[in-house]
């Protein structure tokens, strides 16, 4: 571990360590543009130098390892005077396109322009002209004058996903990033490229033109498309909503994990929040009777659930719960079962057509907190445990075969379940009470005789475990729209209505849950929201 | 006929491809080699090409597309039955090669990137060729022709099929 | 000073022989005498003989080639590369062409006796892709040198084994820059590699290799045969040997002169070249390559070796000299020049980039009567900005014509500059 010094302040750092990480480790920050800490060293962008005692010039900080007793400046005259040059080079063809550029808040030519430039220009000269707006592929658009061909882009595909689509053509200043003609950009990881393209060259095309960066909001959360739960941020628009046509979450990107995504997301992943701003979002309680549904509110809906849930015998229920839900929606709805005395309790829809699955990030179940589900026991198995109960085929053939007077449907969207549409739809027409509880209407969701909005994950927090057992939050980005609520808060809701005295019932924010189940339960014994912090925790083997 | 739009080699000429890759620790290095025959074979490097190349490497087509628009020798669009390469660096501009390639552009109707309308010559302007002893020059296909004045060149010309 | 020592013929001793490249009249002349006694030292020893001659890079770099040899780490069991640099592309140079067209036995020896020298059982030999001729001269030559034993298996009967593959480039001056050159070798864009690590450590794919110019090479048999220290009398203190001259440009007698490394600028003009033609006067001369930054009359009084040069702030490079006289634009010269920079650049790190094609388009707007004064400053100014920083020495080739050529003739520009705003 050798101890160097840098801008006089002493570090030891490991083996191996570049000077850009270094300089980090001592609270120094060198800019840099092609440097990335997923991928090789390319030593293009020359704007990472610094000052290293004993040697005549300055070296790229990227490709200088650090070693026992180095002395380190990054700071000094002529590394501000390299900077500055540096940043001329590389805007000597720029085009001046911050008016219309996506990039402009977040682009790191303005950025280290601001603090490393501010020369005047002298560049009068025609700037070299290349393709402007050119598709690379669904996700990704490419304006080639604003390339400054650091090559991050190239790097990636050839040594992230091993795709080798993007090449650098030609050379000098008519060098252009680009696939092989009449190509796309189509590997199910696109989008990271926007994120680590440093300008506008590399956009992403869903969040083209929307909203000005500087307006959005951000919170840190978790991706519900799998059951990897890569971290993500979540970007929203709040100041200005007449753009992003009124949509409130303008886009995911996702945030750094060393154990679980690294820097990545997939595309399906980045991309798959359209649903949230949705108008099949479900903003009101809904009560059909026949053809007819009416809006009604929170007030009459609790009552007629509670009403039903009493009327029926503990074996006529079936609670059909999904790896959707957090591990506090599903703690409370254990808690609910189990005080009810209701045995058909699951969560394990099987899917039509299997998910895909890749030795990357991308894992077949496509929801966020199966195993989280799996722990908590949200089956007959697990609640009470050889005492019988129905499991998710049960229930409905059960409703089919008029033995079940309420079925409660958590978010599953049963026409894509491997079951026969016809069997689906005898269930739905068997069961006397149908209860549809969601985020967003879906063809079940149009069968139910009550219908409760969930709030989505990004209107609320709590926790999902990821399928390698790892506990991660998700914080809140938004208020829930209408009159949506956190599925935990509505079951709260419904057991103290039903007079159960359990303190979980009286929880008023999602972590009093979470400290419940916790305390309870011997795979999350010990954790804390705190503990469990950004990074998540694992679960007890 | 060999078709650059529709490449396929011989038996012979991938047994030849296979001995190139076989003399390189790692069969990229071939690369050039290999491009260079499927030029001769093809005439030029189309796309289609590119791609089959790039399928005898194990390259993502991309990368070949890298090389062949780096290097000025490997055509991406059909050239002349003969190519001329006027040098126009330092040496060459000392004594005169502007006169040469000026009078080229007349004889020819041709400006430098361009081919003859009857596919007989591409005119190109090239960076130095190291042979500034015989300046000015140009390259006429594979060979050297230098001490240029335009009387020789009209002589070159007329002599090229 | 500026006496020849010897007319010694070392490297064109064979020239004006028609079958100079026959492996017949290579053996005739005492071919492949330095191999067979090379052949019976210990490596180590090869290499300290070619130290003591004092040889050093005669592509351009000018490094001392026994050092270089010495980089290769000993005790490494990798495969170890021999790479010839035979990428010519240095304007005002065409001593490489010669050599291998008339004498590339003399290349072969050398690369054996290099091979030996630091472990290598294959060399490439990496040549440019316009050099035809001397490709297939080559070719023949090694095809002969198959067929008589001194390349393949058991080469003259001991247990040393030396392969030499051919390998043509495809049209980029970058690929004479010795990494830029491994790059193309491995099947890529010429794109010179950042260093460390170095080539001697990884090189061509990865494994220890040593690039050397072609006529570096074809000295070491020499210097095996007569001996370090009569190679070494040749020259000056800092340089061994004879070399090749590229002399073009202005001159009554272009073409390639064999000196003693101590022969000045001045007598390679006027007595080894004739003088400028037309008896004109010279106006200017670059000493080593367009690359090297250009000399007044007043500054050729300077021995050719790697010194010399440099005292005036030059090179000697690879000893293109390039001749101007009197009716040279030096304005015009500069546009030429930074027209090939910008060709020329490979586009892998920003400074080279963007400023070769700029600074490029400037002079241009100069000649075309439309510069402006500011133009000078701003040329100097990004040139001496980026000297010294990117991944390789092209930008800094570029930079010594760029500075050079602007403060050495500055009124000739100015005057242009002058009259182009009052028309």
């Amino acid at each position: 571990m050798p101890k160097l010094t840098i801008n006089g302040k002493e570090v030891e750092v490991p083996e191996g360590t570049n000077l850009i990480e270094a300089a980090r480790a001592a609270g120094a920050e060198v800019p840099h543009y092609c440097y990335h800490p997923a991928l090789s060293i390319a030593g293009q962008c020359r704007l990472c130098m610094v000052d290293i005692d004993k040697v005549p010039r300055p070296q790229i900080a990227c490709n200088t390892r650090a070693t026992e007793g180095m002395v380190v400046h990054t700071e000094t005259e002529r590394v501000k005077e390299t900077r500055r040059s540096m940043m001329e080079f590389h805007l000597i063809n720029h085009p001046l396109d911050c008016p219309v550029c996506d990039q402009a808040g977040e682009c790191f030519l303005q950025i280290y322009y601001m603090k490393h430039g501010l020369y005047d220009p002298r560049m009068t000269d025609e700037k070299v002209h290349k393709p402007k707006a050119v598709p690379l592929g669904p996700h990704v658009i490419l304006d080639a004058e604003r390339c400054i061909l650091c090559s991050r882009c190239v790097r990636y595909c050839d040594e992230v996903t091993h795709t080798g689509e993007l090449g650098i053509f030609h050379r000098g200043d008519h060098s252009e990033i680009g696939l092989f003609p009449g190509k796309t950009l189509e590997n199910k990881y696109s989008g990271n490229v926007n994120d680590i393209c440093p300008v506008g060259a590399l956009t992403d095309r869903d969040f083209r033109f929307q909203v000005r960066v500087w307006y959005l909001d951000t919170a840190k959360s978790v991706c519900n498309g799998c059951a990897r739960g890569c971290n993500i941020e979540v970007h929203t628009n709040k100041h200005r909503t007449h753009h992003n046509q009124g949509r409130r979450v303008a886009r995911l990107k996702p945030r750094f994990n060393a154990d679980v995504n690294k820097w990545w997301i997939c595309d399906a992943g980045r991309y798959g929040f359209k649903w949230m701003d949705d108008k099949s979002r479900l903003l009101q309680p809904l009560h059909r009777v026949g053809a007819q549904a009416a809006e009604v509110s929170w007030d009459r809906a609790l009552p007629e659930l509670v009403t039903a849930l009493q009327r029926a015998r503990p074996e006529e229920i079936g609670v059909l719960a999904s790896p959707q839900m957090s591990n506090e929606d599903l703690w409370v709805l254990r808690r609910l079962a189990e005080q009810l005395g209701v045995k058909n309790v699951d969560w394990r829809v099987p899917p039509r057509v299997p998910g895909d699955e890749d030795n990357f990030l991308i894992r077949a179940d496509k929801n966020p907190n199966g195993r989280g589900a799996e722990i908590l026991g949200i089956t007959p198995g697990g609640i009470t445990p050889g005492q019988g109960g129905l499991d998710a085929a049960g229930m409905l053939r059960a409703a089919r075969e008029k033995r079940l007077k309420l079925l409660w449907l958590f978010h599953h969207d049963l026409w894509a379940a491997a079951w026969p549409e016809a069997d689906v739809l005898a269930a739905l027409e068997g069961a006397e009470n149908v209860v549809f509880q969601g985020t967003n209407a879906n063809e079940a969701s149009a069968r139910a005789h009550l219908v409760l909005p969930s709030a989505a994950y990004v209107e609320r927090e709590g926790t999902f475990t990821n399928f390698e057992g790892r506990v991660q939050r998700f914080r809140t980005a938004l208020a829930p729209l209408g009159e949506a609520w956190p599925d935990w808060m509505i079951l709260s809701f419904v057991g103290k209505a039903l007079g159960f005295r359990d303190p979980v019932f009286a929880a008023e924010r999602s972590e009093q849950v979470f400290d419940a189940l916790a305390s309870t339960v011997p795979a999350f014994a010990g954790m804390s929201y705190r503990g469990i912090a950004d990074s998540g925790a694992m679960v007890k083997p | 006929m060999s078709d650059a739009r529709n490449p396929q080699f011989t038996p012979e000429q991938l047994a030849e491809i296979r001995r190139l890759q076989g003399l390189y620790p790692d069969k990229r290095g071939a690369l050039l080699p290999v491009l260079h025959l499927a030029q001769e074979v093809y005439g030029y490097v189309s796309l289609e090409v590119e791609e089959y190349v790039a399928g005898l490497f194990e390259l993502s087509p991309a990368h070949v597309h890298e090389v062949v628009t780096f290097y000025t020798l490997f055509f991406q669009k059909p050239k002349g039955r003969h190519v001329v390469s006027v040098c126009h660096n330092l040496s060459c501009h000392l004594m005169n090669a502007k006169g040469i390639i000026g009078h080229l552009e007349d004889r020819l109707g041709v400006a430098p990137g361009e081919t003859t309308p009857d596919g007989r010559i591409t005119l190109l302007t090239v960076e130095c060729l190291c042979a500034c002893e015989q300046a000015p020059m140009m390259q006429v296909d594979d060979r050297y022709e230098g001490n240029l004045t335009p009387e020789k060149v009209d002589r070159i010309l007329d002599g090229l099929p | 000073m500026g006496e020849n020592k010897t007319s010694e013929r070392i490297f064109t001793r064979n020239f004006h022989l028609a079958d100079s490249h026959r492996l017949t009249r290579y053996i005739e002349t005492g071919g492949y005498t330095a191999l067979a006694k090379a052949l019976g030292m210990e490596p180590a020893a090869i290499t300290e003989e070619v130290k003591k001659a004092n040889l050093r890079g005669l592509g351009g770099a000018a490094f001392a080639t026994g050092v270089k040899w010495g980089f290769i780490p000993k005790g490494s069991t990798a495969p170890k590369y021999l790479v010839i640099n035979a990428d010519e592309g240095e304007p005002g140079t065409f001593k490489d062409r010669y050599l291998m067209e008339r004498d590339p036995h003399a290349l072969i020896e050398g690369m054996l006796i290099a091979a030996r020298a630091i472990g290598s059982r294959v060399g490439f030999v990496y040549i440019r892709g316009e050099y035809v001729k001397p490709w297939r001269i080559l070719d023949g030559a090694v095809k002969e040198a198959y067929a008589a034993g001194f390349l393949g298996k058991n080469i003259q009967g001991s247990s040393f084994n030396f392969d030499i593959v051919l390998h043509r480039g495809a049209g980029a001056y970058i690929c004479g820059e010795e990494t830029g050159l491994l790059s193309s070798l491995e099947g890529k864009k010429g794109w010179p590699k950042i260093k460390p690590p170095f080539p001697a450590i990884k090189g061509a794919f990865g494994h220890p290799t040593i690039v050397n110019n072609v006529e570096t090479i074809m000295a070491v048999p020499h210097i095996i045969n007569r001996g370090a220290a009569w190679f070494a009398g040749l020259g000056t203190k800092s340089q061994g040997g004879t070399r090749l001259y590229s002399v073009s440009g202005h001159v009554v007698k272009p073409g390639v002169v064999e000196a003693p490394v101590s022969v000045t600028l001045r007598r390679l003009i006027y007595d080894h070249c004739g003088g400028i033609r037309g008896g004109r006067k010279l106006k200017a001369v670059v000493p080593g390559g367009s690359s090297a930054a250009i000399l007044t009359p007043d500054e050729i009084d300077i021995q050719m070796d790697v010194d010399g040069p440099k005292s005036k702030g030059s090179m000697i490079g690879s000893a293109g000299i390039i001749v101007m006289d009197e009716t040279v634009s030096i304005p015009e010269a500069l546009m030429v020049v930074a027209r090939f920079y910008a060709h020329e650049s490979c586009g892998q790190c920003t400074p080279c980039r963007e400023s070769t094609g700029w600074i490029y388009k400037m002079s241009r707007r100069i000649v075309e009567g439309k510069g402006r004064k500011e133009d000078l400053d701003t040329i100097l100014d990004v040139a001496k900005r980026g000297a010294g920083t990117t991944i390789c020495a092209f930008y800094d080739g570029a930079v010594g014509p760029y500075i050079s050529y602007i403060e050495k003739f500055r009124g000739e520009f100015e005057d242009l500059i002058r009259n182009s705003a009052r028309a």
